[in-house]
């Protein structure tokens, strides 16, 4: 179906329900329905016609149109159109149906939402904090526009602990995290634990908040944003930088020259392919297996060479700016690049023979951390994690962008749904990657990189851009708007999906398998926290405060 | 006879050469895994500190004494103080039964190449290193973390379990030497099949034991595929998380202590303790069984190294279930053949 046939649906089943609709191609479809249908209208679209649930947007919409917005993206991977359900809320009584109850995995936006756009999503059943400190005043919503993007309200308190649910009776709490040997970033889980047996855990994350999204639309331009994205994840961030730089176009209806579609192809996979083999060392460190962790860095290594050749660093390429890409691929380059890729090959190929005969790796990850076809579903899985489990999603061959409609690969797909799976999943993954990047170099034609824009961008335009990050789709949402910046620009990191399903994964597994089993989803902590708040640490649990710790700090120097 | 002031000399020089030797091995078993597994992993191991980083180990013990010692407010002081003592002072205690050489005569004094020689020599290693798992689970009690007592528990269930298998694999040599003195069990090693097989036990049918004491020594001693108890990645340090200065260098040595011990069993019991060709002057023939015996437990220590560098860790209860339902019905099975033979043969 494409966008038109579907809103033809809409239109037949809702009837007066659906306000409207804007049509901008093919494949996207933004449906504004009435606040009432809401709920209907997103059951109607993830159950009956079987969509996958992107992600939830609150925008503050008062100084344009004096309402509130709320969006609800959702994906049809098989017809390959994205599609938004979208509602206009009044600026009294900003309140929607929650639809957790329907779409599982709308649970963590839904409270996002509410923490800092201040929308309450009615019927939700666990509304409790999920990106702002536990210290933060009630009122104070930082994604609101009339919140300035610098300012700390003067009752938030950064020493108020977090408030824990209790854990279940008979259960004991292990703490795990935010400081822990295998969590390089900060998150915290308390497990609840039986024995070795875990029995259930609560999170507590986005302790890195850094305001992103709120920095860029306050402050930032369209241009300077890019290099911000990137910087959202260490490992994956030209991911973000070419996601968000592809919302903008498509809200502005630009097209970028073909060459700067291969070069950002070629770049996205190069990132895959140093994910990937990282991951794959990681992964082999958590099961205690050292030796093949430093060896898939040493084949790691050269393909961040070859990066820093091409951009002129190592990771954050600061590739794209709208409408192009700031780094050519040279012919020496080219040739270089190939050789890398051959070396790879072989090297990962010896790899991937060894691994998958490996017994004790086996016995380590078969059945561990299991989620399945219907987990997927509910909780919006997405990435290796989907795909290990047989369900055949990737948004390079889906919501095909850059270049990938112009070259062949196939999708990956196990049927384990366990970390066994993943781990095949993405072992392979490799060898699809370096065969993009050979047919990109092949295809590639001469041209110019950048477009010559002159005009301002339009204002008040949508752009959704879904990119296959390593660990799954990345989904940025963006609505353009005055003095050269986005009005309201939202990201999903990928883990922000997945990380929702971990306390499903691990329930009733053994502590040591915990770890593999988050590890297996490959986490990026610091994506999903990225966000908007404004430079504060949300208040984790701690004895010191920040103040009492700087105090100290400078009082042993002395 | 001797005289009493003679014998508690010549006991003193015995134990003090025998701890300062042992404390060195122990010192470079460290660098020597470093480096090794270093270079499996593409590293380079210790290269700053002296030629081929043979310094390291002097570095890191001046390090571990001047580090801040913590102690976290919440343990149980004394047996948090104590338990590193006891995993050490069992580690190294088991040192003195075991035989390095044959007797030697040094200016008239005839004495043999260990601290003491006991005709219960292997039931004394066996009840000393199985003291050592107190300290441990002392350690993971007392800590009063979660993370220590997971691990405390793992270690002194593992060690406790793998015990079982360990010594039972001990008993088909046991049979066939007649005796538990290690001496005597080395003595009757002596010699060779037609000149070439040397008769060692693991060439006399007790090969298949020598690989069940060599699986259970790696979990006895927490060894990597069987580090459970310290599982960085689950379990932080496992038990000893709370551990620092001193106090975790304590329990550092004493593994690897026990690694030793170990090894030196491997060699006594299996492999022919001090037996190889002799050659040369005199004094080159007293020397080469020293010689003979080192080789041995390097060897030994290399492979540990080797297995640490090759294999991913199990789960707990992986390794459980590997014990009590593979190894022990192994090592059960081979004493009763054992037995069988040994009682037809006669």
């Amino acid at each position: 179906m494409i966008a038109r046939e579907m809103f033809e649906e809409f239109k037949a089943r809702f009837g007066p329900l659906i306000d409207r609709a804007d049509l901008p191609s093919d494949r996207r479809l933004y449906v504004f329905v009435d606040r009432s249908a809401v709920k209907y209208v997103c059951q109607h679209i993830f159950r009956e016609l079987d969509a996958r649930y992107v992600i939830t947007i609150g925008a503050d919409d008062r100084p344009f149109s004096g309402k509130f917005l709320v969006a609800h993206n959702f994906a049809f991977d098989k017809d390959h159109l994205l599609c938004s359900v979208l509602t206009q809320l009044p600026a009294d009584d900003p309140k929607i149906d929650s639809i957790t109850e329907m779409v599982p995995a709308a649970s963590w936006a839904e409270r996002e939402m509410r923490d800092l756009v201040g929308i309450e999503p009615v019927g939700h059943r666990y509304l409790k904090r999920l990106v702002l400190p536990d210290g933060w005043p009630e009122n104070n919503h930082p994604l609101r526009k009339d919140v300035p993007w610098n300012a700390v309200p003067v009752e938030f308190d950064p020493d108020r602990e977090f408030s824990f649910d209790e854990p279940p009776e008979g259960c004991t709490v292990v703490p795990f995290g935010p400081f822990h040997p295998t969590l390089d970033e900060p998150a915290h889980f308390r497990l609840y634990v039986e024995g070795e047996m875990v029995r259930g855990c609560e999170y507590r994350g986005f302790m890195v908040h850094r305001g992103i999204e709120k920095l860029a639309e306050s402050v930032m331009s369209y241009n300077d944003i890019p290099m911000l994205a990137e910087r959202i994840c260490g490992i994956c961030g030209c991911v973000h930088n070419v996601a968000y730089v592809q919302a903008v176009e498509e809200a502005a209806a630009l097209k970028p020259p073909p060459r700067a579609e291969y070069i950002r192809t070629i770049m996205l996979e190069l990132e895959r392919l140093h994910s990937h083999l990282l991951w794959t060392g990681l992964a082999c460190h958590i099961l205690g297996f050292d030796t093949l962790f430093m060896q898939s860095f040493r084949i790691r290594e050269p393909i961040m060479w070859i990066a820093e050749k091409i951009s002129g660093n190592r990771k954050t390429y600061a590739l794209c700016v709208i409408g192009g890409v700031r780094w050519n691929i040279t012919p020496e380059v080219k040739t270089e690049l190939r050789q890398t890729l051959d070396k790879l090959e072989t090297e990962w190929r010896a790899v991937v023979s060894a691994v998958s005969k490996d017994r004790n790796i086996q016995k380590r990850t078969w059945g561990v951390g299991v989620a399945d076809k219907d987990l997927v579903k509910e909780a919006g899985l997405i990435g290796p994690v989907a795909r290990a489990a047989g369900v055949d999603i990737d948004c390079r061959r889906d919501h095909p962008y850059a270049a990938y409609d112009r070259v062949e690969f196939d999708v990956i797909t196990e049927q384990g749904g366990d970390v066994w799976s993943r781990l095949l999943v993405r072992m392979k993954e490799v060898f699809e990657s370096i065969r993009i990047i050979r047919q990109c170099l092949d295809k590639m034609e001469v041209g110019p990189l950048q477009l010559q824009i002159s005009d301002e961008l339009p204002i008040g335009r949508m752009g959704l851009s879904s990119v296959e990050a390593p660990r799954g789709e990345s989904h940025h949402f963006v609505i353009t708007g005055e003095n050269n910046r986005p009005r309201r620009w939202r990201v999903r990191a990928p883990t922000y999906q997945n990380l929702q399903a971990v306390p499903r994964m691990i329930k009733d597994q053994q502590i040591a398998d915990m770890t593999i089993s988050l590890g297996s989803i490959d986490p990026c902590f610091s994506c999903t926290d990225r966000l908007e708040t404004i430079d504060l640490r949300s208040g984790v649990t701690r004895v010191w405060s920040q103040e009492e710790l700087l105090k100290l700090t400078r009082a042993k120097k002395v | 006879m001797l005289s009493v002031g003679t014998f508690v000399l010549i006991s003193i020089i015995k134990i003090v050469i025998a701890l300062i030797v042992l404390l060195t091995a122990v010192a470079y078993t460290v660098w020597l895994e470093r480096k090794v597994v270093g270079h499996i992993q593409n590293r380079w191991g210790p290269t700053r500190v002296g030629p081929f980083g043979l310094l390291q180990p002097l570095a890191d013990g001046v390090k571990f004494i001047f580090k801040e010692d913590l102690t976290s407010p919440h343990v149980y002081r004394p047996l948090y103080i104590a338990a590193p003592m006891i995993s050490l002072i069992f580690a190294l205690t088991s040192i003195a039964v075991i035989p390095v050489g044959n007797w030697v005569t040094v200016g008239g004094i005839h004495t043999p190449l260990q601290i003491t020689d006991v005709n219960m020599g292997l039931l004394i290693v066996l009840g000393i290193t199985s003291m050592g798992v107190y300290g441990v689970a002392l350690a993971g009690w007392s800590s009063n973390s979660k993370y220590s007592l997971l691990g405390g528990l793992r270690a002194s269930a593992q060690m406790v379990s793998y015990e079982v298998s360990l010594g039972l694999s001990l008993i088909g040599v046991l049979i066939m030497a007649g005796s538990f003195s290690l001496r005597d069990i080395v003595d009757a090693q002596g010699g060779a099949y037609w000149h070439v097989i040397p008769r060692w036990n693991i060439f006399q049918g007790q090969i298949f034991a020598f690989f069940i004491y060599l699986t259970a020594a790696f979990a006895e001693t927490n060894r990597i595929p069987f580090d459970l108890p310290e599982a960085e990645t689950e379990l932080v340090a496992g038990y000893h998380t709370e551990y620092s200065a001193m106090k975790f260098a304590m329990f550092f040595m004493a593994e690897y202590a026990n690694m030793i011990t170990v090894a030196c069993l491997a060699s006594l019991l299996f492999l022919g303790g001090w037996h190889g060709p002799l050659f040369g002057p005199a004094w080159l023939q007293a020397i080469l069984p020293l010689f003979w015996f080192a080789l041995r437990i390097f060897g030994f220590l290399f492979v540990y190294i080797w297995v640490r560098g090759t294999l991913p860790r199990f789960r707990y209860d992986q390794l459980m279930a590997f014990g009590w339902k593979v190894l022990l019905p192994l090592a059960i099975a081979n004493l009763m053949i054992t037995g069988l033979i040994v009682a037809l043969k006669s």
